[in-house]
């Protein structure tokens, strides 16, 4: 998907850079030709007639603008969900997984299950127990296990 | 990894604990031991963030669990020269390191001696009167825990861990309703916290299992803790497991309840439809989670929760053959 969001986007990046180019050439010809001009004939031409754009360099600016935003919509991450239980949902369903962007790190906000300090309750841990279920564990071989 | 330290530790898997802490003496080298706000050096050196010192507590934290002292040491040692000695969330800590290194009940002793210093002189200390708490529990005085928790949550009754905790103490000591009240509480300062509102119904649901005469009120309470916490989260495992066996075990009692009368003024007791509707949506939705979860599709769910579920769909199916 990001590589046709990426491509649109360089396409109307092109379009408007041909079309700001053609729009300075446009103004710079004009320009010349309008001295050159009046120059020959400097009382013929005494009000300069206002140099409009061809209406082929307006549209070519107007679709690079539209196909440079239609790129960038496209290019935007799934959005986040807004519902509660959607969101918390998700949180118990695919954990970090779901909350990490496509390069695998996780997001910097992401927290979790906001509540779950409530059952794990960092200001009342006891940490003897928790030293002797981790001894326990590595007794049971949890070490070995998870290493192989 | 760093996700994972900046979070408190107690709730990660023993391997995890394993792995931060075999990884602390890197960690620690690595990361700035002194930050002053006063020197030149700040031009060029990395800017001090909160996430570091948060970082050093999970640390130290998991490095004690796996009695990694000497790195807990040092962590502790760090957050000292920041925040200098008088910081009362590092009182806490230094007794909580005090604690994983004493050898016995006597040097416990002394360090709860300590905290009552600390208290006496300062009794708006709040997490050294959480850590006595803790302390006390661990030293077995349930009951005097339970009191000095009470005068806790009398002095700041806004803190829902205290609470938390207070349930826990008493569903230790199978006070049931007295749990209740205080996960109530909790549920005041945190509407939406859908695990608590599962925890909840998983004590109404060991207080209606007592036996007694109130316990299908208490069911049908718990059936409609487990619709709530539900209700805030979608799929949420726990949550149906619980509707799960509060459903069946009201299915085998409410059809001898509806012949009794209906006098109290309390919420009425579910309909048996209702009550066989919500069985049938748990079982479906608890065996949609265990396939897909089986099948790699999510991975969020503790894997000892999707076996626990499976094992109860499982012994309902050969009920129903049978």
């Amino acid at each position: 998907m990001t590589w046709i969001s990426k491509s649109v986007t360089g396409l109307g990046l092109l379009f408007l850079t041909h079309a700001c180019y053609s729009a300075h050439e446009h103004s710079a010809l004009h320009s010349t030709t309008a001295a050159s001009l009046s120059s020959i004939a400097s009382h013929t031409a005494a009000v300069p007639t206002v140099a409009s754009l061809p209406i082929d360099i307006s549209i070519e600016t107007i679709v690079a603008v539209f196909t440079i935003c239609l790129g960038l919509v496209l290019g935007t991450p799934e959005l986040r969900p807004i519902q509660w239980r959607v969101w918390a949902g998700k949180i118990e369903r695919e954990g970090e997984k779901g909350f990490s962007s496509s390069d695998g790190t996780v997001d910097k906000d992401y927290v979790g299950n906001p509540f779950r300090v409530l059952e794990s309750r960092p200001g009342f841990i006891d940490i003897r127990k928790q030293r002797k279920e981790f001894a326990e564990w590595v007794r049971e071989g949890g070490g070995t296990a998870e290493a192989s | 990894m760093s996700s994972s330290l900046s979070h408190p530790p107690a709730h990660l898997p023993p391997s995890v604990a394993l792995q931060l802490s075999q990884q602390a003496p890197v960690t620690l080298r690595n990361t700035p031991s002194v930050i002053s706000s006063y020197s030149l050096s700040t031009l060029w050196s990395a800017a001090e963030t909160p996430e570091l010192w948060t970082e050093y507590e999970n640390l130290m934290l998991s490095c004690l669990r796996t009695g990694d002292e000497q790195s807990a040491g040092q962590c502790l040692e760090r957050l000292t020269e920041r925040f200098g000695a008088e910081n009362e969330r590092l009182m806490a800590l230094r007794g909580l390191f005090q604690e994983a290194i004493a050898k016995d009940d006597a040097a416990l002793k002394q360090v709860l001696g300590e905290y009552e210093n600390i208290l006496a002189k300062d009794p708006s200390n709040m997490p050294v009167s959480k850590r006595r708490i803790a302390l006390l529990k661990t030293l077995g005085k349930t009951t005097e825990a339970i009191t000095a928790l009470n005068e806790f949550v009398d002095s700041s009754p806004t803190d829902a861990e205290a609470w938390a905790e207070l349930a826990d103490l008493y569903v230790t000591q199978g006070m049931y309703p007295q749990a209740i009240f205080a996960l109530e509480e909790v549920l005041l300062i945190t509407p939406y916290a859908w695990n608590i509102h599962a925890r909840l119904g998983e004590i109404l649901f060991m207080a209606g299992s007592t036996g007694d005469s109130s316990g299908d009120k208490y069911l049908a309470e718990s059936l409609r803790r487990f619709c709530r916490s539900i209700e805030l989260c979608d799929d949420y495992l726990r949550g149906y497991y619980g509707l799960k066996l509060a459903t069946n075990k009201l299915l085998t009692s409410l059809p001898q309840a509806s012949r009794q009368s209906k006098s109290d003024s309390t919420l009425p007791l579910p309909d048996l439809k209702t009550v066989e509707r919500l069985n049938e949506t748990a079982t479906a939705k608890l065996s949609e989670i265990v396939r897909r979860s089986v099948s790699g599709e999510c991975e969020g769910y503790d894997k000892g929760e999707v076996i626990a579920a499976k094992a109860l769909l499982d012994s309902g199916a050969t009920k129903t053959i049978r």
